[in-house]
């Protein structure tokens, strides 16, 4: 193993009162697994979902290829989404609540995974690598590290109604043109727009508000969609700067990325460099 | 004697409980080599119920509830409740170590005789750290290994502190250390005088209400009794809202002790005595149902004890008890039974710790969880590992701002966390910290004081 040298530079988050007088509300979690055939000596991959989503979207195409590549895969789905417990407390849900809830998912693996998370989830990893030693963190699509008025914009251009709602408390409703490209089929676009669930007002709220991560305890990869309608591909390049790496970005690819009719690109990419950062034995 | 065995720059942790096994844990993810020695077959220390050592009894819940008591990077599981059972808490540790792979690391059945410094060659510089010869003794041989660094955490509540009263020895009924005590069948039928109003004390008081004949529990002071819940939630999580908002500690005693008077009501209704101190001046009683059972008319709160006879004890005010069983719930001694008293430098009964972490003489010899905090352990202890990991990771990258370091530790090591409170002289607070006072002292330590001038200066050009 070797030392590591940029550990003496990361601040430590030693006071976190707020989440010792309120902590998050205990629920029952959704964690879905895929693994390989034959164990292999990688870490763990837990996948984290954005907003409305749920550990469905990782089941669908990355899981079982990861797998098939040998790595063991999990997903968790945030309270209140996928099969998650907490639906009818979303309205009081909070971010961090959902940091909880990968913190949680985290203890079950049985050792220190990767964490990879999308959109909003992107966001929750980050502040999960601010406390929590992960082998890796990727970042896929994911909300700004700094704040969200970039994707605020982008929505009141191409969605003012939906912004108004959401202002109001209710669900952003998400359909197949902010999520998806002209190049994935109309039949599956709905599959997959039907899955989607509703999100909490107060967590919609504080996507846009300002923040910065501490620094990572992790090595951290960040890719992005070149015709991203939610994420700004300028605030992926920044999220990026933020953690002193180059983001990635696919042309051609809308929001969510594992769904895509090329999703394998990206994903061949992220194992790669998985491979070569985490894939071989301390 | 044989040549010691050479472990290079690796470091010892001694014990595999709630302090070691984050020592290990975060000494490795800082990068360095650790050989964690554990006297039993089995991890979890004190909270491994039915080991030689553990002094848990079969009813032992966790005192502070759980974000308070747990590590901050690994969660208890959302499926425990508020104040889970030793039985839990020792399934944490077996989860915290599968997750970190700590079973690569821990010696099991390896029990430490002596811990020693190597004497330095003569004429080296005065920076230069000894190593230490760790004598063990691992299936019925000893072997001396050479290692770069020492962590003790052999814990503090394992060695019995008992009184001893005149005629104790002519008393006719059986006296016991609540270190022995397992479970409440040794009181069922009998008369039982409980000594001690500690956490134990109380817990024990309350099984002698439950299955004893009659319990009387001798108390030297009165007490503040606290609630394990207030207004529906968890009483820590609702008093460090107060803590946390930094108000004066005397507005703070002020609201406590009125939350207790009109929760609790009058003490002195009940027959105990009045507390002879303010609240937060004794280190903090959390028991629900003491109360109850002393409403009950289950457990009599007598005085201390002034001497025993043959089949009765007589207290201080000169009232006797006729009981058949004492049960001293006095609390602990501090030992380091591998460590030479001048070595580790005890003073009135605990070692002289900068921070109850670093030692003002030898650089590389740490103490870890050597703490009695108003909350949970576990937490406080991880961070005190942090520290320890990134002073040795420091001395490596940055050896002037560690030579400081050091001359900071030997300067201020009377320092104490206590927010300002003046604890009641008693052995009890030889190490009591109040853990909002204290984890700011250590997040000082560790993202200040332990962090490369170089990082520093660049943090405060981009603030």
């Amino acid at each position: 193993m070797t030392r590591p040298t940029t550990r003496l530079e990361q601040p430590e988050p030693v006071l976190t009162p707020i989440e010792w007088s309120f902590p998050a509300p205990p629920v029952e979690r959704e964690l879905l697994e895929v693994l390989p055939e034959q164990p292999t000596g990688k870490p763990p991959i837990l996948f984290v979902h954005g907003l409305s989503h749920g550990a469905w979207c990782w089941r669908e195409h990355w899981m079982p290829a990861a797998a098939a590549d040998g790595w063991r895969t999990y997903a968790v789905s945030l309270r209140g989404h996928g099969a998650s417990a907490g639906r009818e407390h979303l309205d009081r849900t909070l971010l961090r609540h959902y940091v909880h809830d990968v913190l949680q998912a985290i203890t079950e693996l049985p050792e220190p995974p990767v964490l990879v998370g999308h959109s909003m989830g992107g966001l929750v990893v980050q502040h999960v690598l601010e406390r929590y030693a992960a082998r890796a963190g990727v970042l896929v699509a994911p909300a700004s590290a700094f704040h969200g008025l970039g994707s605020l914009g982008l929505l009141l251009r191409h969605r003012p109604r939906q912004v108004l709602r959401a202002l109001a408390g209710r669900t952003l409703e998400l359909d197949r043109e902010l999520l998806f490209s002209d190049d994935l089929d109309e039949a599956t676009a709905q599959r997959y727009v039907d899955r989607l669930g509703p999100e909490g007002a107060l967590v919609q709220h504080q996507l846009v508000l300002p923040r910065r991560p501490r620094p990572s305890k992790a090595p951290v990869l960040v890719i992005g969609a070149g015709d991203d309608r939610m994420v700004p591909v300028i605030d992926v390049v920044r999220t990026a700067r933020h953690y002193g790496t180059r983001a990635h970005v696919f042309r051609g690819m809308a929001h969510d990325m594992m769904l895509e009719p090329d999703w394998k690109a990206p994903l061949e990419l992220v194992l790669r460099w998985l491979e070569d950062t985490v894939g071989r034995d301390r | 004697m044989s040549e010691p065995i050479d472990r290079g720059t690796a470091i010892a942790v001694i014990g595999a409980g709630s302090s070691g096994l984050p020592a290990a844990k975060n000494l490795r993810e800082y990068g360095f080599e650790v050989d964690v020695l554990e006297r039993e077959d089995d991890l979890g220390g004190n909270w491994n119920f039915g080991k030689p050592n553990s002094r848990v009894y079969r009813s032992t819940h966790m005192i502070s509830s759980k974000p308070f008591t747990q590590y901050p990077d690994f969660p208890m599981p959302d499926g425990f409740p508020d104040y889970p059972h030793h039985a839990q808490v020792l399934e944490y540790f077996r989860r915290y170590a599968r997750h970190f792979g700590l079973h690569e690391v821990i010696e099991f059945g390896t029990s430490v005789e002596r811990v020693e410094p190597v004497p330095l060659a003569g004429g080296s510089g005065a920076d230069e750290s000894p190593r230490w010869d760790v004598t063990v003794t691992k299936d019925g041989r000893t072997e001396t290994r050479r290692y770069a660094g020492v962590v003790v955490a052999n814990g503090h509540n394992w060695f019995p502190k008992t009184p001893s009263y005149p005629g104790q020895e002519d008393f006719a009924g059986e006296i016991i250390h609540s270190a022995d005590y397992k479970d409440p069948g040794v009181l069922r039928g009998r008369r039982v005088l409980v000594v001690g109003a500690g956490n134990t004390g109380c817990d024990i008081a309350v099984e002698g209400a439950q299955h004893a004949e009659h319990t009387y529990h001798s108390t030297r002071r009165g007490y503040w009794y606290n609630q394990k819940y207030v207004f529906g939630k968890p009483a820590d999580q609702v008093s460090d809202v107060f803590f946390g908002l930094n108000l004066p500690t005397r507005f703070i005693q002020w609201a406590f002790e009125k939350t207790v008077r009109m929760t609790v009501g009058d003490f002195a209704r009940h027959g105990l005595k009045e507390p002879d101190h303010r609240m937060l001046e004794t280190h903090p009683i959390v028991n629900q149902t003491l109360l109850y059972y002393v409403g009950h008319g289950e457990i009599t709160p007598v005085d201390d004890i002034e001497h025993f006879e043959r089949d009765r004890v007589v207290l201080t005010d000169g009232r006797a008890v006729e009981v058949d069983l004492v049960v001293f719930c006095t609390g602990y001694l501090i030992r380091f039974p591998f460590l030479d008293e001048d070595v580790i430098g005890m003073q009135d009964g605990r070692p002289e710790l900068y921070r109850h972490v670093f030692h003002p003489v030898h650089d590389n010899l740490f103490v870890i969880g050597l703490i009695q905090p108003d909350s949970g352990q576990f937490k406080l202890v991880h961070w005190q590992t942090v520290a320890v990991a990134r002073y040795l990771a420091l001395k490596d990258r940055d050896p002037v701002r560690a030579r400081e370091f050091r001359e900071q530790v030997r300067r201020h090591v009377h320092e104490r966390s206590l927010g300002g409170i003046e604890m009641v002289d008693s052995t009890r607070h030889l190490v009591e910290v109040e853990h909002v006072d204290y984890l700011r002292a250590l997040a000082r330590l560790i993202n200040e004081d332990l962090s490369p001038r170089d990082v520093l200066t660049t943090a405060g050009a981009a603030r």
